[in-house]
């Protein structure tokens, strides 16, 4: 595809960009499933075609198609110079100006040993079908349903900058959601992980033992105590406490969100520019980062939707905010130089500034050290709901499942359990973070996180440990 | 836009592939073109052109999926065969009861010409006009543009043949004064429907009523939600209470209270996707006709909208809301209306002694689905009313609340009531504004 790029960016100068990036992308994806109520289901999806941006007097168009013949790319070049020009009637000052780039070719693959896509669909139901029976074989569990992704992604950039990428990203994993039904009363556990990675990804979840063990809990669930109300410790595993990175600082550090480009839709963020290097975000015990270099991460690649290395940056470092997430565009408005989070789901989109893989670094406790250090509290795990405000201070989070914690030790199970607080308060009662332990330390891969108009949804993961957090208000909304 | 002409083609060629086993192949393409401005300029800028066909394949009640977005032959004849080799893989389906057979569609005009043709040079010029406004009250003007073109397609081999072409004009702002924000839409089929000064001084009055905003304590308060705010809570009875597969799974507090009174008696509920008020689409996935579906009638639980796979567990027809490649949630109500009732808005503000108005919600969800708890936060435009009149502008705050509840406290309904959208965008529904006693709100923000 090589050639259709070189003669969309060659269109584009012609027609007066001054900037311009193509992507051809091909996403092909093989989704598996399997119900208790239900026969297992196949499915293929494949969907290809080019984006093409481009600056025009300093201002942004951006026009895209699935075909390649050439009419269809002088369409897409045409089209998408005068879109910019239509922008740039209402552009900002001067217009854009890009953070630099020297020329650069480049490929990258995930590594793997299974190609999830060539893993046959009969193998994939047959693993799911042992799930489900090991799900089943618990009393009084009503429903239980499995999944497995299988997920492709082959792209070709280039660049009027003389960048030019060939990358194929290969995401794969699995999920799981058992049922009990009582009078009045439904609860769910669920298990889901994903990962940059091949099928022995999927191989090593031990699903078939996951699946027994929440269906236990799910029926131990519909018997559960409501969760109290009040303040108290608060300790989250790991699951949980990558949402709580995810929305209240990941989100918060995008830096087209903190400049109000996401105003509309996504909301905008408390870490305004002012606070940089010198707001206290969490305790000291609070390391961030964003690491798009991490093996396995769901958010890891090798360079971004403008051709940009991916990187490991500091957000926040002993507490302290110190940087975001952030574009060729909008880091030289902070004096910086692009750390590569701009990134597009499939060919038709544009990229936006994304998380990449954002860790909570790992701490000096264990989960049971955390436990028997905790004389009264509430254990809480897995998500089940999340409600942010559209600048990601207050919050809402609620739990499949939770325990009381007694002197130290985990107590009864608890149900319906929900926390809510304030994002930099939180994070600054956070007192020990695990991961002391190498397996309590795990990047969980999130596949469904939303932003922008038309809205994409991007993979990124999420690098957690379990962690305590002193005086929460716990159990609200009963 | 292809062409009914182009794409019954492409569907009958699909349709055409299917030797010894049943096919259903849909179609659905959309151009859509969007702009984004922030800040009182334009940043970002697209049109994006791309059709999703999609082949279901039913061989020996098994079933097999494929999507592919290159409509060639090859590409064709490809989706086919992927379908069939996934549904050799697929186990029975016992509840199927196999595709539907051809019902009579109604036609129903809602292709637009002036939005499909709308040029980025339009889309310019109105967003100019918002930001000029803002400009010259020395505010900010956020917001979006978009302006789609759509064509919905199906066939089946048992004859059914469906096509639907549909325009949509979405508008919205955001306006920044201070600390404070204020918001308007628009949704319709025709972007010159939209007046854009009317949507800049809805926003920018919003914006600067009373600037300074108060702290106000959690807790009960009579509420006014405007249509924008209430699109989110209903948006939660839809997802988890009104479709037949959470009733049959248990899931919707409707399983068990179905012909009981669930709400206040002044509440109905009704899904409509052959009213023109609301983004009517005259069939669903299956190619099925729509069906008014009475969801709650006067408080009492009435009803739930079916596929064809639910429809024949229950043993009833399907009511045509079957969602796209058997969607997460089963069949949903993708065209709810409440019906309106006798006041003003003006009348609901009078009518309260304390209370507030609530513009609309950020990030709303459903932490428990089966009570249809819901939380989120307000946005743009919260304002306390006393004495019968807005008095201040409080700073956000945090509900958490359950639907069937609130639902069961709504005090007054206005006599008007408009096209609008979720937060989320999940649903586009047509409601009026409500005022709801003692409404939960369970936390507060600094802003």
């Amino acid at each position: 595809m090589i050639i259709e790029l070189e003669k969309a960016l060659g269109l584009a100068q012609k027609l007066g960009a001054e900037y311009a990036d193509a992507r051809y992308v091909t996403i092909t994806q093989a989704p598996v499933s399997v119900s208790s109520d239900g026969a297992p289901k196949a499915a293929h999806y494949k969907s290809s075609g080019l984006g093409l941006r481009v600056l025009v007097d300093g201002a942004w168009g951006f026009a895209a198609t699935p075909y390649l013949d050439p009419r269809s790319i002088e369409k897409v070049a045409d089209e998408a110079v005068r879109i910019a020009a239509a922008s740039a009637r209402h552009k900002r000052g001067d217009g854009v100006s890009l953070s630099p780039l020297p020329p650069i070719r480049a490929k990258r693959q995930t590594p793997h040993k299974k190609d999830p896509l060539l893993v046959k669909a009969e193998d994939k139901v047959r693993l799911l079908k042992e799930v489900l029976d090991r799900a089943k074989k618990v009393p009084g569990v009503t429903r239980a349903s499995a999944s497995i992704m299988s997920y492709k992604e082959e792209k070709e950039f280039m660049s009027t900058d003389g960048r030019r990428v060939e990358q194929t990203s290969i995401h794969t994993g699995a999920s799981l959601t058992v049922m009990a039904r009582g009078t009045g009363d439904v609860q769910s556990r669920s298990f889901s992980d994903y990962q940059d990675a091949g099928y022995e990804f999927v191989e090593s979840l031990d699903l078939a033992q996951k699946a027994e063990t929440l269906g236990e809990e799910a029926v131990a669930l519909l018997k559960a105590p409501v969760c109290p109300q009040g303040v108290t410790d608060l300790v989250m595993g790991g699951q949980m406490v990558a949402l709580q990175i995810h929305e209240s600082c990941g989100h918060p550090v995008e830096l087209d969100r903190v400049l109000g480009q996401e105003a509309t839709f996504a909301g905008t963020s408390f870490l305004t520019t002012d606070k940089k290097g010198n707001y206290r975000y969490g305790s000291p015990c609070v390391n961030i980062v964003a690491d798009a270099t991490a093996p396995g991460g769901l958010g890891t690649f090798g360079f971004d939707d403008e051709g940009v290395e991916a990187q490991r940056v500091d957000l926040v470092s002993e507490g302290v905010f110190v940087d975001y997430l952030t574009s060729r565009e909008l880091a030289p408005r902070l004096g910086q130089e692009s750390n590569g989070t701009m990134r597009a789901v499939g060919w038709n989109n544009i990229p936006l500034v994304r998380m990449t893989n954002i860790n909570l670094e790992p701490g000096d406790w264990t989960l049971k050290e955390i436990i028997k250090d905790t004389k009264e509290g509430v254990f809480v795990e897995t998500p089940k709901s999340w409600s942010l405000d559209d600048k990601r201070l207050n919050f809402h989070f609620g739990q499949e499942i939770a325990y009381e914690i007694k002197d130290g030790s985990l107590g009864k199970m608890l149900k319906n359990p929900a926390y809510t607080g304030v994002t930099p308060e939180f994070w600054g009662s956070c007192d020990a973070v695990a991961g002391k332990e190498k397996e309590e330390w795990l990047i969980w891969g999130t596949p469904g996180c939303a932003k922008g108009e038309p809205v994409q949804v991007i993979h990124v993961g999420h690098g957690a440990a379990p962690a305590r957090f002193r005086k929460v208000r716990v159990g609200v909304g009963e | 836009m292809i062409g009914k002409e182009d794409v019954v083609k492409v569907l009958e060629k699909a349709v055409s592939l299917a030797k010894g086993f049943d096919l259903e192949v849909s179609l659905n393409a959309e151009d859509l073109s969007l702009t984004r401005f922030y800040e009182n300029h334009i940043h970002q800028n697209l049109r994006r052109q791309d059709h999703v066909l999609t082949v279901r394949v039913i061989k020996d009640r098994k079933i097999g999926v494929a999507q592919a977005n290159l409509l060639d032959d090859g590409s064709l004849r490809s989706a086919v065969m992927s379908a069939l080799e996934n549904a050799e893989v697929a186990g029975e389906e016992e509840d199927f009861p196999g595709l539907p057979k051809p019902q009579e569609i109604k036609e129903m005009a809602s292709y637009v010409p002036a939005t499909a043709s709308y040029r980025p040079a339009d889309r310019a010029e109105a967003c100019g006009i918002v930001i000029s406004m803002a400009k010259a009250k020395g505010l900010e003007a956020a917001g979006s543009f978009a302006t789609v073109a759509r064509e919905t397609a199906v066939a089946n081999t048992l004859g059914v043949r469906a096509y639907h072409a549909s325009t949509e004009a979405f508008f919205r702002c955001i306006v920044q004064s201070g600390p404070n924000t204020g918001y308007a839409d628009r949704l319709t089929r025709d972007v010159r429907e939209i007046t854009f000064e009317d949507v800049a001084r809805e926003a920018i009055e919003k914006a600067t009523l009373y600037p300074d905003a108060k702290d106000l304590p959690p807790g009960r308060y009579d509420t006014i939600f405007l249509e924008y705010a209430l699109a989110d809570l209903i948006r939660f009875l839809g997802m988890y209470s009104f479709g037949a597969e959470a009733k049959q799974q248990g899931r919707s507090f409707m399983a068990s209270r179905m012909g009981q009174k669930v709400m206040g008696g002044n509440i109905t509920i009704w899904d409509d996707g052959l009213d023109g008020r609301g983004l009517a689409v005259p069939f669903d996935s299956e190619g099925v006709p729509k069906k008014k579906v009475v969801l709650i009638d006067k408080g009492v639980a009435a009803g739930v909208v079916y596929d064809s796979r639910t429809a024949a567990k229950d043993g009833v027809k399907s009511t045509g809301h079957a969602g796209p490649s058997e969607g997460r949630f089963g069949p949903l109500p993708g065209n709810m209306f409440l019906a309106e009732g006798e006041s003003t808005l003006d009348e609901m503000i009078a009518n309260t002694s304390r209370g507030l108005l609530v513009t609309r919600f950020h990030y709303t969800h459903c932490p428990e689905p089966v009570r249809v708890i819901a939380t989120g936060t307000t946005r743009d435009g919260t304002f306390l009313i006393e004495g019968g009149r807005i008095v201040a502008r409080v700073k956000n705050l945090r509900f958490t609340e359950s639907m069937v509840e609130a639902f069961s406290r709504v005090e007054s309904i206005s006599k008007s009531s408009r096209l609008t959208r979720d937060w989320w965008g999940t649903f586009s529904s047509v409601l009026p504004a409500v005022k709801i006693k003692e409404f939960t709100f369970t936390g507060a923000t600094s802003f």
